[in-house]
């Protein structure tokens, strides 16, 4: 009867689970916490899905790329687009979030649309460059389930910004985290600051010209690998 | 129809073979770093599954490829189709193009046959529209009849068969790449499938097919080509005498 709503079920019960019980292991109210983690939960995901999937592109897509012409990032995009209904499917939960925390939104909210671009732009880069190496060497997706997951501590997902000591900052300049407060800021009524849209352009900067140097040099070798 | 070329010159390709070593990062760094002292599986075998290939075909072309499994036949098959870039010598072609080398490409077994008549349709490289206009004539020549409403996983082998092969063959193109005959279905659709395999052969400008049969090669094909450890061993004409009874 739910249908495609499961999927927003499960991700509903973790935020509904996490939420009280961080909020009062970090002594943070639940108001301000609760929306800051539904969104980081809800984005990671996302994150989480697009990078280990990447992986998996070419080799998942091997009886195609085998059997005839196809241009390789159309199976970037597929990934891409399933992540994105994936992910359309987890922000409704933000909504009953927001009212309940009376979140005010004003026009600095549609920054949520570079941000998501950038978002896009990454993933595709990304996408590419991932599934050509994890093509080529297969140990390299278990290294990035590994990365990801320790990347997910350092990234402020469950724990406030604010409460890291002004030594560990440093912390906040791994992409995903910037990535994440460009993200999620809009959406709970503040801004991000300039120096994570200055690092996320610069590391879309360097993440084009990695991907398009691997596409233009191995995009049609991607199928000797297979 | 306007004119389909295909011209291979001097090809080659070469599979690098990974072993479970080559496939590894960690080992193949672990070599590179130690001098080979550490990570030793990580050499890579290359075989050659065609040397020096040189082919032209022309629009009226009916080219027959013969030789033992692992003569390099499919693997020819896939370079015409622009799976596998030559690693060294050129390539050229002209005209679209229609694999018949693994009809069921693309047929999800959750989608329904409708459904599924449509990403194979994409996946040929048809518009939506275009499928939708070849729609009902592929729900017809398949003879499912109500089943094209139904998911592909509850169907039958032979159902399949026919589906895939209605839809594949739905389109015409000027070059037409095929391993072996398709054949599909019980004695009635047989005739049918065989009436609709000639009409889309007559109609591309290019065959190449692939084939151990020599009666179905003599019968359909204007040239030979017999590959031996991927090269041309001999190349030869034959005299058409299509339409003659196997």
């Amino acid at each position: 009867m739910l249908g495609p709503l499961w999927i927003t079920l499960s991700m509903g019960a973790m935020i509904g689970g996490m939420g009280p019980l961080y909020s009062s292991l970090f002594g943070t109210e639940l108001s301000k916490f609760f929306p800051h983690l539904a969104l980081g939960l809800i984005f990671w995901s996302l994150f989480a899905s697009m990078v280990s999937e990447a992986c998996y592109s070419f080799v998942g897509s091997a009886n195609y790329l085998k059997q005839g012409y196809f241009p390789i990032s159309l199976f970037v995009w597929r990934s891409m687009a399933r992540n994105v209904i994936q992910f359309l499917h987890h922000i409704v939960l933000y909504i009953p979030v927001a009212l309940w925390a009376g979140i005010s939104l004003s026009w600095s909210a549609l920054f949520i649309v570079p941000a998501f671009f950038l978002l896009l732009v990454n993933a595709h880069a990304l996408g590419l460059a991932l599934g050509l190496i994890c093509t080529r060497f297969r140990d390299v997706s278990q290294i990035v389930t590994s990365v990801m997951q320790m990347l997910m501590f350092l990234t402020p997902v469950f724990w406030m910004p604010e409460s890291l000591p002004s030594r560990a900052k440093y912390v906040l300049w791994n992409p995903l985290a910037q990535m994440l407060e460009l993200l999620r800021l809009p959406l709970m009524g503040g801004t991000a600051d300039m120096h994570n849209w200055i690092g996320i352009i610069s590391w879309t900067a360097f993440s084009l010209l990695i991907s398009t140097m691997l596409f233009a040099r191995y995009r049609r070798r991607v199928v000797y690998w297979l | 129809m306007n004119m389909a070329i295909i011209s291979l010159r001097n090809a080659s390709v070469s599979f690098p073979i990974y072993g479970a070593g080559s496939a590894s990062l960690k080992k193949t760094l672990a070599a590179s770093v130690t001098g080979g002292r550490f990570g030793k599986e990580t050499g890579v075998n290359v075989v050659e599954a065609l040397s020096g290939i040189n082919l032209e075909l022309k629009s009226g072309d009916r080219l027959g490829l013969i030789g033992h499994n692992g003569a390099g036949k499919s693997t020819l098959l896939r370079t015409l189709a622009g799976v596998y870039e030559p690693s060294s010598g050129d390539f050229v072609r002209q005209g679209t193009v229609a694999s018949l080398i693994d009809p069921s490409l693309g047929i999800e077994g959750d989608a329904t046959g409708i459904e599924n008549i449509m990403l194979r349709g994409l996946v040929m490289g048809m518009s939506k529209k275009e499928v939708d206009a070849l729609t009902p004539d592929i729900c017809e020549f398949s003879g499912l009849g109500e089943y094209v409403n139904m998911p592909v996983r509850t169907y039958s082998t032979g159902m399949m068969m026919r589906l895939a092969f209605s839809i594949s063959t739905s389109v015409g193109a000027d070059i037409l790449l095929m391993d072996e005959w398709l054949s599909v279905g019980d004695a009635e659709f047989t005739e049918k499938a065989e009436k609709r395999m000639r009409d889309v052969v007559s109609k591309s400008g290019i065959l190449v097919l692939a084939s151990h049969s020599p009666d179905l090669i003599k019968k359909e094909c204007n040239r030979v080509i017999h590959l031996e450890h991927g090269r041309i061993i001999d190349a030869y004409e034959i005299a058409p005498n299509i339409g003659e009874s196997v």
